[in-house]
């Protein structure tokens, strides 16, 4: 539509920068609005960033959520064709243990193939083939089409895709209020948290996207919405322990999702409420780890001696609905207020609860609504429209098209951002010199995550790139980048801060596990770091967002 | 198989041990896995930079009379302390390394970030600083190699500018440097050292740096540059003409590589036998509670017998101490310990706080003999960095105590 005539006058203005927000930023930039995205901190800080990274086939939610199950297999076979490359298309396994109820899987495969998803009971022994990894003493198997999703890249590639449809995206700009005039929200005030400015932008409608933290932004509107924070935990160990996404068959519980990604594989997670204050700093506690890995083990049982990497925690952005001390009884299903209708303020919508798997269609819901207000007759078009960087092919090809000789960096670079990698300069040899081996990421990528991809620190840089999330945890790669954001960003003083506060929050997902492999990893970090360096605390951020 | 003494561990502690107890007529062996701390070396060795309130020391040797009873140099003792850290200048001097340096009196090293720490003995390769804020000159070329990137020109640039001095960066670009290149992960420090070491290399990238110079007083280099002599650095100064100062660049250290083989080579000459790539597996006990040997996984069924051995594991990294979810222990004897039994008091959430677990380590009598079950093992001894009672990294003082602790252990097993 256009309408805005200044700089601060949108159509739509979306405040949150996880995957909700940045797909809602997408649909809203396609249909044609003139779109503003605000995110507090970097892109996908939230439980956007920190969740087992899951493309669910819904069979979890089956027996108990028919409809999110319903919602999750939809959205499971389009981001099989929209998301290419963040997708990875490993298959699932739910597995009935000696001690679970063989059973449930009668009940399971039924609801699965209500639900429209395709269950099918297979052998153990053929499940022990098609994942040797599994527990031996299984009784039961039923294969899914679960698979795995990375939820840095899938967030990156829907604020690319806005971008290129003209969509602003303003990275640590934190909303301090709505802008109010009688009934209806006008637009938000911001504090940009880089050049210090508060600032104002205008729309005739606002979108909450904010996650747990939009019952904050409700509030500052006037109107309230009783979230139920759920915090889990998980695990990442150090390798590919899997390749097939391995599921505990009997009702949702701790530590029964064990999900391959990239280099690694995760375990999780725990659910337990915690208080509102504490959303912005989760701690994981020794018991969640110990429960973590005692439930883990049972899935695969060399997890016992496979090296834990780090261990962290999300908050689901749940709308309570009943007092329920877990969580896990509360729908994971989508929830869209018209806060026009439920509470008389006009322009202002919230979209929330739902999951990673269902954020084109929350996105989709929530631009509907949108479009509503803005009397616009535009249809969504993302079910079919393929992110950037997934258009075609697939890895092989980009890579032979792209290289004449292409090795094992480019093939990751391509892994990381699809056909985009086509602009990523990785001839000359200074491009392609490793800055983190652990993950094969080039000077080339760095550089082009630092100019295209809003990259302002080191911690922005590793959800773009996979910096410092290999085995040695940024031993030499976080030094390394640093130098080269020093350059970019014209600030030694910064760049080290930087690097402090990313040594640290390296730490935090390490603290808990700090035994065996992680504490000799640690103390040599330490030797590096403290000793060999000479760092200290002064200017590091102690408490930010993983 | 049998030695007068058998020392675990080929670092730091483990080579100054052996060879002060070699030269001194015992035959000695020792058993080493690999690396060791000294492969990524600060180019300095510290004695005492912090008392563990946080007071910066600038006389280590007078602030070790402060110190808690639980420190590795109170239980040495003062007088000890101060005879073997004065003499550890001419100890290195004899086995081909040249340090400067006054136990006395801290000066100042340069870290890869550009931060001013003190130091006590310094590498040749380096330029000890008199104070925290000496500037090195009035203009600084600060050369790197291209592509190299672990050495962090800006970091040192910015450190630099504060304290008045005016610096450019530049980079050299050699074509026998073009190989390494072409593989996105060989330009790290060692490989650059070698390709430099290689028909003098060196010679060319010391006169490109000299072609840059304009009107600077002085050039900074990253320490890449002799790794099998030291010579080769000496050299290099002359070359460049005029005031040339190295910082140490990130991890592998080549000053501390080449340290470490021409310690490894100086224990040997002296006849020592050094078994690399091996480790001690299990001990067993003789009825008084002395070692009577140790089963190494390459030795396999031949026993390695000893009157002493001497125990320079180093810690948590190089598993002189193993932890797991529950305890913390010394896998090879299991001597006693001291350390927090409950995790939670292992660590502060803030990395750059001190962490309680780097002070975690062996408990040792006056004589540094450990205990096993509370009774002290009379031929075993523990030195280095699997001591316990002191934060190493925090005091700054991890040099010192793998080099004194070292040498007091030798003269216990000497004058037995």
């Amino acid at each position: 539509m256009g309408t805005g005539v200044r700089d601060n006058e949108f159509d739509v203005i979306i405040v949150g920068g996880g995957i909700t927000g940045a797909g809602t930023a997408r649909d809203c930039a396609l249909r044609g609005l003139k779109v503003l995205l605000i995110e507090r901190h970097d892109l996908a800080t939230g439980a956007t960033g920190r969740n087992h990274g899951l493309l669910h086939s819904g069979a979890r939610y089956a027996v108990t959520d028919r409809e999110s199950a319903e919602e999750c297999i939809k959205e499971n076979m389009i981001l099989r064709k929209i998301a290419r490359h963040c997708v990875e298309e490993t298959e699932g396994l739910f597995l009935t243990l000696p001690e679970d109820d063989l059973a449930y899987q009668a009940k399971f495969v039924e609801s699965c193939q209500a639900a429209g998803i395709n269950a099918e009971i297979i052998d153990p022994k053929e499940a022990l083939r098609m994942e040797p990894s599994a527990n031996p003493d299984i009784i039961g198997a039923v294969k899914v089409p679960d698979g795995a999703v990375d939820p840095f890249r899938l967030t990156s590639a829907n604020v690319i895709d806005a971008k290129l449809h003209g969509a602003k995206v303003m990275v640590y700009s934190e909303v301090t209020s709505l802008i109010k005039e009688g009934d209806t929200i006008k637009g938000v005030e911001t504090f940009n948290h880089i050049t210090k400015q508060k600032e104002k932008y205008y729309a005739p409608v606002t979108v909450n996207a904010g996650g747990i933290w939009g019952q904050h932004i409700a509030e500052l509107a006037g109107a309230k919405i009783n979230m139920f924070p759920a915090k889990g935990a998980l695990l990442i160990f150090g390798h590919r322990v899997n390749n097939v996404v391995l599921n505990r068959c009997r009702k949702p519980a701790n530590a029964d999702i064990l999900v391959p990604g990239d280099t690694i594989c995760l375990i999780g997670t725990t659910s337990s409420r915690v208080p509102f204050e504490e959303v912005d700093n989760m701690y994981v506690t020794p018991d969640e780890v110990d429960v973590l890995l005692q439930e883990g083990e049972k899935l695969a049982p060399s997890l016992a001696s496979t090296r834990i990497l780090r261990a962290y925690a999300g908050v689901r952005p749940l709308v309570a609905t009943d007092d329920d001390p877990s969580g896990r009884n509360i729908s994971r299903g989508i929830v869209l207020l018209d806060h026009e209708t439920r509470d008389g303020i006009k322009g202002f919508i919230s979209i929330t609860g739902g999951k990673l798997m269902t954020y084109r269609l929350m996105a989709e819901w929530a631009t509907d609504l949108v479009c509503r207000k803005l009397n616009s007759s535009e249809t969504c078009v993302t079910m079919h429209t393929p992110l950037p960087g997934s258009e075609k092919e697939n890895i092989d090809e980009i890579s032979q098209k792209t290289w004449s000789k292409p090795g094992a960096t480019h093939k990751a670079t391509v892994g990381r951002h699809g056909a985009r990698a086509v602009s990523i300069g990785l001839n000359d040899e200074y491009d392609a010199s490793l800055v983190c081996e652990c993950e094969e990421v080039s000077v080339g990528e760095v550089r082009y995550a630092v100019n295209e991809l809003d990259v302002h620190n080191l911690v922005d840089l590793r959800r773009r790139t996979r910096v410092g999330m290999g085995t040695c945890q940024g031993e030499l790669c976080a030094c390394r980048a640093a130098g080269m954001l020093a350059d970019a960003h014209k600030c030694t003083d910064r760049a080290k801060n930087d690097l402090k506060s990313f040594v640290n929050e390296r730490w935090k997902g390490m603290y808990p596990i700090c035994w065996g492999d992680t504490l000799r990893e640690s103390e040599y970090s330490q030797w590096i770091y403290s000793g060999v360096c000479g760092l200290e605390s002064e200017g590091c951020e102690t408490d930010k967002a993983e | 198989m049998r030695f007068d003494t058998v020392i675990i561990g080929g670092g730091l502690s483990g080579l100054v041990c052996g060879i002060r107890l070699q030269k001194s007529g015992k035959n000695c062996a020792i058993i080493s896995a690999g690396q060791s701390a000294m492969h990524f070396s600060s180019g300095t060795f510290d004695l005492l930079g912090r008392m563990p309130d946080g007071s910066v020391v600038e006389n280590p040797l007078e602030a070790i009379d402060r110190l808690d009873a639980g420190h590795p140099y109170s239980i040495i003792g003062k007088e000890k302390v101060a005879r073997y850290a004065t003499e550890a200048p001419d100890f290195l001097a004899g086995c081909g390394i040249t340090v400067k340096g006054d136990a006395q009196s801290n000066s100042w090293r340069i870290t890869p970030t550009g931060e001013r720490k003190p130091a006590w003995l310094t590498l040749g390769d380096f330029t000890p600083l008199t104070s925290k804020n000496e500037k090195i000159g009035t203009k600084a070329l600060i050369v790197n190699i291209l592509g190299y990137l672990d050495f962090n020109t800006k970091f040192l640039a910015d450190s630099f500018e504060k304290q008045g001095t005016v610096c450019r960066i530049a980079s050299i670009r050699l074509e026998e440097m073009e190989r390494l290149r072409k593989n996105p992960s060989e330009m790290r420090s060692t490989n650059i050292a070698r390709v430099m070491d290689r028909d003098n290399i060196w010679e060319k990238a010391a006169s490109q740096v000299k072609e840059m110079i304009k009107d600077e007083d002085v050039v900074v280099l990253p320490a890449v540059f002799g790794l099998k002599n030291a010579e080769t650095v000496e050299t290099m100064r002359k070359a460049i003409g005029i005031k040339t100062v190295f910082v140490a660049t990130m991890p592998p250290s080549v000053p501390g590589i080449r340290t470490q083989m021409t310690l490894k080579a100086e224990f040997e000459r002296a006849g020592g036998r050094f078994f690399i790539g091996d480790s001690v597996i299990e001990a067993d006990f003789n009825e008084d509670n002395t070692v009577k040997s140790v089963a190494t996984y390459n030795f396999g069924d031949i026993r390695v017998y000893a009157d002493d051995f001497v125990l320079a594991t180093g810690s948590f990294f190089s598993k002189g101490l193993i932890a797991t979810p529950e305890k913390i222990y010394e896998p090879v004897f299991g001597i006693d310990l001291n350390y927090e039994e409950k995790r939670d008091g292992w660590f502060d959430r803030n990395f750059w706080n001190r962490q309680n677990y780097i002070s975690f380590g062996a408990k040792v009598s006056e004589k540094l003999n450990t205990y096993v079950d509370g009774r002290p093992v009379e031929n075993l001894y523990a030195i280095g960095s699997l001591l316990g009672g002191s934060n190493t990294l925090y005091e700054g003082c991890g040099g010192g105590v793998a080099i004194i602790s070292a040498l007091a252990a030798a003269d216990e097993i000497l004058h037995k």
